[in-house]
This record gives structure tokens, C-alpha cells and sequence, in this order.
């Protein structure tokens, strides 16, 4: 009896790639929806945070400027100087905190009330960061060695040499051009979709069996189904915090193999 | 900040092993489809998806002994 019911699955519509297309706000041909606020958003709020933390530095920081310091700092020492190392990290330091903070921020707004969606789970934005780091580190090689070597740097590895390199030189050239910028966006993509996907699962399907089933064996389960919700919020915090840390660390590495002189 | 941090000599991205698999498999393949499309044959795309295989896994190899 049971299992019938459930196979006929009653009046619930199970959420799918659908849930991602949100009402634009307003415009017509380019409509600008959520995610496109929360992107602005995002990008404010990371400048407003350090603009103020900053702006009045002193020699013995108050509580604000303490909590933009420690917040730079992480990024600078943990990612920046332990990968590209202490002779160049300068430079790349406000562009990876600036990308750091504004994908964590991004990623966040998939828990926070009132936003409920993270932005990078459109694909679309996921490629056009990509693109940014992709631009950066490619262009990081080329000031640096020039087209010519950067390129042959970039596609030749080293202790190989002898007819194999024409097998490997196309492999190569494709992995650190072409591979790389597509994972780095796929996986801050899916991670986001895929997260965001299971928590409206979880959170309808619990309502659906708590509240509309008609079924009273249903009703449990619908309480267990809510209360894993609540635990895979916190799963998700978790990787909201890991994929902006993956992105910006991934960035930080492309920079260094870009910079470096021996592949 | 006087302590000196040096760069490992080549950064250990974890995901170069799957961007050489993934290409190493996408470029033979897809020299295979060509060269059966060509001669008429159908069995070079399982040829070409091997070799591109085991050419990524040396490649990572390599660069994991580099190391």
C-alpha cells in the first residue's frame, strides 16, 4: 500500500534546474534578477568592510580595524605569500582578498534570510570569474617571459624531451590554457547548484510530507527530513567557506606557475 | 614580516591531474574520430582515448617526481 503511494509520489513536484530561473526584477531583453543584485551587493559590501576598517588605520587598531586586519591577513599570509611566495605576493594581495571576500560573500548568500540563493550556483558569473583569474595569470606569464617563452614554459614540462614532446606539448597546452579556467568555474559552480538543489529538497519535501501528505506515517519523516535540513545548512556553510578559499588558492597557484621559470 | 618565504619550485595544484587526464583523453579521441572518419575505420577513438590516458597519467607523473 505504502509503496504505491510513494511511487505515485501524490502531488509533490520534486525542484530541478527550473528553481534556478528566478523573476527578473525588472527590465525587459537584459532582465536583471537576484543574482545580479546580490553580485553589486556583494561587491559593496567587500569594498565598504575594508574602506572602514581601514580607513582611520592606527598604530593600535580598535575592534573594527582588528577584525579587517585579521581578515586581510588570512588571506595575504595563508594564500597569497605561502604560494606565490615572499618576492612577488604583493602585487596579487588586493586582488586575492578582494576575490576571497566577494566569493565567500556570494556563497553566503545561499543561508542568509531574504537572499536564500547562492549567485555563483547561475554558471554564467562562475565563467565570468574564471575569466578574470584566467586573464590574470596568463597575463602574469606574458609580462613576465614574453608570448613566446611563456607559451613554451606553459606547454612543455620539464625532464621530458625527444620525439615524445610532440605528444605532449598539445596535452600540455591544453590542460593549463584550456582545462584549467573551465574546472576552476565548474567546480564553484556545481558546488553551489548541487548545495543549494539539496537544501530545497530537503526543506520542501519536509514540508510537503509534514504538512500536505495525507499519509500520518508520512509525518515523521517529514520532521526528519526538516531536521536534516538544518544539518546540511550547516554542511553547506562549510563549503560556501572551502569553495571560496579553493578559488582563490587555485588563482593564487596559476599565478605562481605563470611566474615561475622552471615548469 | 622579515621572515622569508620561498615558493616551492612549482606549485602542487591537485587538480593538474585531472586537467591532464581530461585533455590527454579529449585531444587523442578526438584525433582518432579524425583519423576514422578519414581511413574509414572505428576502432582509432578507443585507441586514442587510451593513449591520451596513459599520456596523461605520465605527464602527472613526471610532474609529481619534479617535485
Amino acid at each position: 500500500m505504502i509503496s504505491a503511494d510513494v511511487s505515485r509520489a501524490e502531488g509533490f513536484t520534486p525542484p530541478g534546474p527550473g528553481d534556478f530561473d528566478l523573476q527578473p526584477l525588472f527590465g525587459g531583453t537584459y532582465a536583471f534578477a537576484k543574482p545580479g543584485l546580490q553580485l553589486i551587493l556583494a561587491a559593496v559590501l567587500v569594498f565598504g568592510f575594508f574602506a572602514l576598517t581601514s580607513r582611520r588605520a592606527v598604530m593600535v587598531p580598535g575592534r573594527a580595524q582588528f577584525a579587517g586586519e585579521q581578515a586581510y591577513g588570512f588571506v595575504r599570509n595563508s594564500l597569497a605569500r605561502d604560494i606565490i611566495g615572499s618576492h612577488d605576493f604583493m602585487k596579487f594581495v588586493p586582488y586575492l582578498v578582494s576575490l576571497f571576500f566577494f566569493v565567500l560573500i556570494n556563497n553566503l548568500f545561499g543561508l542568509i534570510p531574504f537572499f536564500q540563493f547562492p549567485t555563483f550556483s547561475k554558471a554564467g558569473f562562475a565563467y565570468g570569474l574564471a575569466a578574470l583569474t584566467w586573464v590574470l595569470y596568463n597575463g602574469v606569464g606574458i609580462w613576465k617571459h614574453g608570448l613566446i617563452k611563456y607559451l613554451k614554459l606553459q606547454s612543455i614540462p620539464g625532464g621530458v624531451s625527444g620525439p615524445i614532446l610532440l605528444l605532449i606539448v598539445p596535452l600540455e597546452f591544453i590542460s593549463n590554457l584550456i582545462v584549467r579556467p573551465i574546472t576552476l568555474a565548474l567546480r564553484l559552480f556545481a558546488n553551489m547548484f548541487a548545495g543549494h538543489l539539496l537544501l530545497i529538497l530537503f526543506t520542501l519535501g519536509g514540508e510537503y510530507l509534514l504538512l500536505e501528505s495525507e499519509q500520518l506515517l508520512y509525518k515523521p519523516v517529514g520532521v526528519i527530513a526538516l531536521l536534516l535540513a538544518i544539518a546540511i545548512s550547516f554542511l553547506e556553510l562549510l563549503i560556501q567557506f572551502l569553495q571560496a578559499y579553493v578559488f582563490t588558492l587555485l588563482t593564487a597557484m596559476y599565478v605562481q606557475g605563470a611566474l615561475a621559470e622552471e615548469h | 614580516m622579515t621572515q622569508q618565504h620561498a615558493p616551492p619550485s612549482r606549485a602542487v595544484d591537485p587538480w593538474a591531474a585531472f586537467g591532464r587526464l581530461v585533455a590527454g583523453v579529449a585531444i587523442y579521441a578526438t584525433i582518432g574520430w579524425v583519423g576514422d572518419s578519414w581511413i574509414g575505420t572505428s576502432f582509432l577513438v578507443p585507441v586514442g582515448i587510451v593513449i591520451g590516458a596513459a599520456l596523461g597519467l605520465w605527464t602527472t607523473f613526471l610532474g609529481l617526481r619534479q617535485q
